[in-house]
């Protein structure tokens, strides 16, 4: 390959990622966090009183309560200083919730998502996108045929006004309350923008509901919040994809994600996060399954300075189901804590993880997750398994599964490798005329591919670009 | 936290402990230190998850369970060769007080935490075993009983170079009658010179009325190996952490642990190793079984440090529940700091195979019998990693015991 072709390529995948808009908004709040500071991000969104209640005493809980210090082997968070996050800004356009159509957008906004390549993508095979541009959903399409059934997606910030009703049932009361951790509490009282998706008894949305989420502006952070709420016997796919752009200043996210799977219904969400290297991630992420109900977690991990993220299930039903897969890249500088909690409290749940790490450059991951078995959930069965991939010495991996098991009448598994990249697989490929760059990441995309699989089209392209963009200049 | 301060404990306590025993001034110092060191001294680390800690350390009344004055054991010990030094720790000092001087506190910090401070400040009771260069012992055995409130035993064995040793030591609760509750500590250091071979096996079964601490703790010189192999059946809480320190190139180490609990034992085990060197290897082994409302929880560590090239370390623990009311946790963790390293661990937790039960049972065999066997061939993994053939023959007995 020619010296030319290599720096063209360069050039494409790593303009994909890099670019920014100047920054202008029509709200600005002020930097640190007061009482003051959330009432006026909830009357700025026109909300009803029980949403600022809330907010308040999630407010307090997170003064209460310290950061999380003595978590064995956690990722540094000594840099995060809640008093320099800005935490809500909301873009200049003239239509509040949302354009109806992409015309309807500023023309630069529009700039930053052709780049990431919205439109086509919805036009091809999405059933509707909802783009995350700053805290606030700036574009909302729903295919007609899914509204006519009754399916409801639209930003959180829409659905707290016009379905008062089942948000205020559902909304951070029974699956991640603020008082779970520092951090949801710090959500519970900035959240701001996200998804809310309803799907009706016995109705199934064949083509996956995406959602892009996008940090434009130094020092600010993103607190959006998901609910999806799946009715009995009905059946979706959801797709969060997450990037930012580098800035020198730190960003903190703080996402919140609440899932509701109903008797017998089907939950599938699907997360590439690539989010920059100053980005501290750390989102609170949980599912209710009810009787049947089965949810899937699937993630890739590639960017932030720091991830804490460890997607969970509670299994409330007799024969509820939940499966995991995720995969997470660490390079320079980077700490990414992932793994997966699944809690059995019923007879004849099944649960399964699949983790795979691949670290370099001095990079660390680790996996950590919980698996608790309660007393009375007989015939349950768990198969954790975590396969870790070094590049170089500077590398770390690690793995801290934790099983509690109260029950006798369980199957429980868990097995975890780690190992290098064999000098014979590299050598086997190089006599095949592949250099060594090449012939590493043909490796580990083989290494992830398990989970690729899972994804549509469209995320298996970007998450095997953002290898690829990883890879390159490993070898340098 | 600060842990509770024992208020009947003190300098003269201590002193009066080194004087009856007219042991030297660097030994009565360690113990000084000691002692002065459980101001600040924590308790062992224990497993937080959401909501739940594994085991509550806090909850143990050190003031009612520490009789330091009236400390009584009695224990047995035989050499399996006349070349190899066996001796109780206080004797030995007298002959190889410098070998002792020199190799003590070396691989286990005396305050390492506030139980081994404790139990260092108070020990009246232990082994020295000493292999010379080259000498090649098998069975030696050192079988104690506890006749008191509370026991605290300090085990040090120093293996010189290309030697090999098995050894074999047991505790169980003695005839005496101590009403109310006991606590034994229980501190073992391995020296392991280069190319030198250790198997240090332990049975504890003492009544359960009992408290036990116990840590063994090894370190490997070049080529050394050190295999442990650690039974629990006894005491009503127990508290087991079996360390080795891989610092020599292509040295290895094998913990093999196994428990059986029945009422409302709970049994905090754990097994951890430290890749240090070049070419080293590990193989954690361990097989619990529970019955009734017994707990057990497990942690084992799997350290790989940066300079450990091409290591090899491997874990597997396994818990079969006979009852519905027991519970078992466990935590494998594998920290890998250098590419060059193969290492898996794998835990399983579940019940006797309902198929073997039936396959037995159409066999005319009844349903209680078949169970019995089915757990007895559970263990067959590690009893075949016992060298000592009455160290297996015990583990045997007290599992067909507690099948009745």
């Amino acid at each position: 390959m020619s010296s030319q072709q290599d720096d063209l390529k360069e050039t494409d995948t790593e303009a994909r990622f890099e670019f920014k808009k100047e920054e202008k908004s029509a709200f600005k709040s002020e930097k640190g966090l007061t009482e003051e500071t959330v009432r006026v991000i909830s009357e700025d969104k026109d909300e009803p009183e029980w949403m600022l209640e809330r907010r308040l005493r999630a407010l307090e809980q997170f003064q209460e309560m310290p950061m999380p210090t003595d978590w064995p082997g956690q990722p540094d968070l000594s840099e995060i200083d809640i008093d320099e996050i800005v935490p809500y800004i909301r873009p200049d356009i003239d239509v509040r919730g949302g354009a109806e159509s992409w015309e309807d957008l500023p023309e630069e906004i529009q700039d930053t998502f052709d780049k990431l390549g919205i439109p086509e993508a919805e036009k091809n095979a999405l059933s509707g996108v909802g783009a995350q541009y700053e805290s606030e959903i700036v574009y909302q399409n729903m295919q007609e045929r899914w509204e006519e059934k009754g399916v409801i997606f639209c930003d959180m910030d829409k659905a707290v006004r016009d379905h008062e009703e089942i948000v205020r049932e559902h909304f951070m009361t029974k699956c991640v309350p603020p008082s779970d951790n520092k951090f949801a509490a710090l959500h519970g009282a900035i959240w701001s923008g996200g998804s809310f998706v309803y799907v009706p008894e016995n109705t199934t949305v064949e083509m996956p509901i995406q959602a892009y989420f996008r940090m434009n502006s130094e020092g600010m952070g993103q607190f959006e919040h998901t609910l999806i709420i799946a009715e009995e016997g009905s059946e979706v796919h959801y797709i969060e994809g997450c990037s930012a752009p580098k800035y020198s200043a730190f960003n903190l996210h703080s996402g919140g994600v609440e899932v509701f799977v109903g008797e017998d219904a089907h939950v599938q969400y699907s997360t590439v996060q690539n989010w920059s290297k100053n980005t501290y991630n750390l989102n609170t992420k949980r599912a209710i399954a009810e009787k049947g109900g089965r949810m899937e977690w699937i993630s890739g991990s590639m960017g932030s300075k720091a991830t804490m993220l460890y997607p969970s299930t509670i299994l409330k039903g007799r024969g509820a189901s939940d499966n995991h897969i995720t995969i997470a890249f660490a390079g320079e500088g980077q700490d990414i804590d992932t793994g997966a909690k699944v809690y059995h409290n019923a007879p004849e749940t099944k649960s399964t993880v699949e983790s795979k790490s691949i670290a370099k450059d001095g990079g660390r991951t680790n996996y950590r997750g919980l698996v608790h078995i309660a007393d009375g959930a007989e015939n349950s069965s768990t198969a954790v398994e975590c396969d870790a991939l070094m590049f170089d010495n500077e590398s770390t991996s690690d793995t801290m599964p934790y099983m509690e098991i109260n029950e006798s009448k369980v199957d429980v598994a868990h097995e975890a490798t780690v190992g290098k990249i064999g000098d014979e697989d590299i050598f086997y490929l190089q006599s095949r005329g592949l250099d060594d760059d090449d012939a590493k990441q043909m490796i580990v995309s083989g290494f992830i591919e398990p989970i690729t699989e899972e994804l549509p089209i469209e995320y298996a392209v970007e998450l095997n670009r953002l290898v690829e963009l990883e890879m390159e200049g490993s070898l340098g | 936290m600060s842990t509770q301060a024992i208020e009947s404990l003190s300098e003269d306590t201590v002193r009066r402990i080194a004087d009856e025993r007219d042991e030297p001034e660097w030994l009565r110092q360690t113990r000084l230190d000691a002692l002065a060191a459980l101001e600040t001294a924590e308790l062992p680390d224990v497993i937080q998850t959401p909501g739940r800690r594994w085991t509550d350390l806090e909850a143990l009344d050190f003031e009612a369970l520490v009789d330091p004055l009236n400390q009584a054991d009695e224990t047995e010990r035989t050499a399996g060769d006349d070349e190899v030094v066996v001796l109780p720790f206080t004797e030995a000092l007298a002959e190889y007080g410098d070998v002792i001087e020199a190799n003590f506190g070396s691989v286990l910090d005396p305050e390492h935490n506030y139980l081994t401070a404790l139990s260092v400040a108070l020990f009246t009771t232990g082994t020295f075993v000493y292999v010379p260069e080259g000498v090649d012992v098998e069975d030696v055995t050192v079988r104690a009983e506890m006749n008191s409130r509370s026991l605290f035993s300090q085990t040090l064995v120093v293996a010189e170079e290309s030697s090999s040793v098995t050894i074999l030591e047991s505790i169980k609760t003695g005839e005496s009658e101590v009403a109310d509750d006991r606590y034994f500590s229980n501190l073992v250091e391995v020296v392991a010179g280069e190319n030198a071979n250790v198997q240090f096996g332990s049975l504890q079964n003492l009544d359960t009325d009992s408290y036990t601490y116990s840590l063994k703790r090894a370190v490997t010189d070049t080529y050394a190996t050190v295999d442990w192999i650690e039974s629990n059946f006894g005491s009503k809480l127990t508290r087991s952490d079996i360390e080795t320190e891989l610092d020599g190139d292509g040295s290895e180490s094998q913990i093999v642990g196994t428990f059986f609990g029945t009422d409302d034992q709970h049994f905090d085990i754990n097994a951890r190793v430290w890749h240090q060197a070049e070419q080293t290897t590990a193989d954690l082994v361990t097989r619990g079984v529970l019955d009734d409302v017994a707990r057990s929880v497990y942690e084992g560590v799997q350290d790989v440090g940066e300079d450990a090239w091409n290591t090899s370390s491997y874990q597997r623990e396994n818990t079969l529940m006979l009852s519905d009311d027991a519970e078992a946790d466990a935590s494998p963790k594998l920290i890998i700091h250098n590419h060059d390293t193969e290492a898996s661990h794998s835990a399983t937790v579940g019940q006797v195979d309902a198929e073997d039960l039936f396959y037995l049972e159409s066999r005319s065999i009844d349903s209680r019998t078949a169970r019995n066997m089915l757990v007895e061939g559970f263990f067959v993994p590690v009893l075949e990693e016992i060298a000592v053939d009455e160290f297996r023959d015990d583990v045997e007995d007290l599992v067909v015991e507690r099948l009745q």
